[in-house]
């Protein structure tokens, strides 16, 4: 296998779109191709991370449109829909054509525009990736899922409201150091939990969890350029290697899985991922992690094998994974404040560490950040993408 | 009530999902029967959910996942103004949803 760079990482602000589905993408992928600056090196191919665009705004065979949109012609264009980890799913596509030597040049897009539809639909949208005949059917929505984890997890290792919504502090605050996020509104503990006040500031979504635990919903478009070492060396790109990517999958009813809290497609993942880079998670400078629920930071934070199981919410009150801590968290504040546009968001998190690893993160730049993961989690853990990224040194 | 739910035993094993599976995740087993869920078992966790899809009037939905005596673990609507984990019920059939084609059966767990 040849070895894969990202070359290139640009995004949208996350939030509401005011142009068309086609447009966000290439705003994403225009901002990626100049950070890339390629000159007349030619893309030879297009993938596009997108998981509801046929429902959601009535577009199907997004990547074709996107090689129409940027003249990009006649390079190969495929859409990749794989729910919320369509992203990274689309990165492992890119990355497989420029190891198998297909290709040389990939330009990866992940968009989302959910806010075309009401709240109501977009909720309804997302759930309709649940189990079918035994989830969907009972009004099963991902919000619910969490809250049934939650409730497990929480009474089993001790993890307090407080732990959950100091999760969430801490994302909005990274988040207002980045002017690409959705939210920018400092919260508070009292805020959020502890005055009178937070019982109306924070309404239950699906309890334990609030709202204040949940991501918004959000338009958005992030991507990525990769190319292989050859392209990457006659530009002179700081090397940036995708250096391991692991994925695995689970049962799609959480209630067939033998110990509902133990996200097994996340430890799979991961230990694929840390595998193939030939590192170990002690050695990660800096994570994104898909905390759609605040609960699930801390919950994939010990899958990915970063803290013990059950220990992940201590490593939180001490502090460890703030912006300043010993392995900072979602510096871009996270699904939780940086915003969720589903097809998008696992390519994005790709785009925040990319900028981390090149040192261009200003405001939220974790000092020499050298290796980098993602966890791009889909459905409610049944389908889930990690990935190692390694500055190189030229 | 007419209405059943089904599980599936694999015909090899005797291992019964719910869902199906088309190869049985323990044998690797393809075939199996049909097997009425019907029962008591206790709360293995529940929420209440606000955040609603379509096809609802209500304001939240009190969902669970329930362990029957037996190992089965089923989710469905716990009708139970008392919840709590562990808590004892015995599943009913009755509508869970009501789509624009017409009410779908499932299962919904009452304290015994
Ligand atoms: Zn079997």
């Amino acid at each position: 296998m040849r070895p894969v760079y990202v070359i290139g990482a640009g995004m949208t602000r996350f939030g509401r779109s005011e142009v068309p589905l086609v447009d966000l993408a290439g705003a994403a992928a225009l901002a990626a191709l100049h950070h890339a600056n390629l000159g007349k090196i030619p893309v030879d191919t297009v993938i596009v991370a997108n998981m509801g665009a046929g429902r959601v705004n009535r577009q199907v065979a997004v990547a074709s449109a996107l090689v129409d949109r940027l003249s990009l012609w006649p390079a190969a264009a495929d859409s990749v829909e794989n729910g919320p980890a369509s992203g990274a799913s689309a990165v492992k596509v890119g990355y497989q054509a420029i190891a198998s030597g297909m290709a040389d040049v990939v330009l990866v897009t992940g968009v989302e525009m959910m806010r075309a539809v009401d709240g109501l639909e977009a909720t309804d949208f997302v759930a309709s990736m649940s189990q079918p005949e035994v989830e969907y059917i009972y009004g099963v929505t991902l919000p619910s899922l969490a809250g049934l984890f939650a409730r497990l997890f929480m009474e089993r290792y001790g993890v307090e409201r407080r732990h959950l919504a100091l999760v969430a502090i801490k994302n909005h605050d990274n988040a207002m150091k980045n002017p690409y996020a959705h939210i920018h509104q400092p919260i508070t503990m009292e805020g959020i939990l502890t005055a009178p006040e937070a019982v109306v500031n924070n309404p239950p979504v699906a309890e334990p969890l609030h709202m204040f635990d949940c991501c918004p919903v959000s338009d958005g478009s992030a991507a990525v350029v990769l190319a292989s070492e050859e392209v990457a060396a006659k530009l002179g790109a700081p090397r940036v290697l995708v250096a391991g990517i692991g994925q695995a999958t689970d049962t799609h009813a959480v209630h067939e899985r033998p110990d509902p809290t133990d996200l097994k497609a996340v430890r799979l993942a991961s230990a694929a991922a840390f595998d193939r880079a030939g590192q170990k998670p002690s050695e990660i400078d800096v994570a994104e992690l898909h905390d759609a629920f605040t609960i699930l930071e801390i919950a994939e934070s010990e899958a990915a094998g970063f803290f013990k199981v059950g220990q992940a919410h201590r490593a939180v009150e001490r502090g460890e994974t703030k912006l300043t801590g010993k392995l900072p968290i979602n510096p871009s504040g996270g699904l939780k404040a940086k915003g969720h546009p589903v097809g998008a968001t696992g390519v994005a998190q790709l785009v925040e560490l990319t900028w981390q690893l090149r040192g261009e993160a200003s405001g939220r730049q974790v000092a020499k950040a050298k290796t980098a993961f993602a966890c791009n989690f889909g459905g409610f853990g049944n389908n889930v993408v990690a990935t190692v990224l390694r500055k190189e040194e030229r | 009530m007419s209405e059943k739910v089904y599980a599936f035993r694999c015909t090899t094993c005797g291992t019964v999902s719910y869902p199906k599976h088309v190869i049985c995740p323990k044998c690797r087993g393809e075939t199996f029967e049909p097997m009425e869920i019907a029962g008591e078992g206790a709360v293995l966790t529940y929420t209440d959910v606000y955040a609603l899809a379509v096809d609802y009037e209500t304001r939240y939905l009190r969902l669970a996942i329930v362990e029957l005596d037996g190992g089965l673990r089923v989710t469905g609507q716990l009708l139970d103004e008392d919840p709590k984990v562990g808590g004892r019920v015995r599943t009913t059939v009755g509508v869970v949803r009501e789509p624009a084609g017409g009410p779908i059966h499932g299962l919904q767990f009452v304290p015994v």
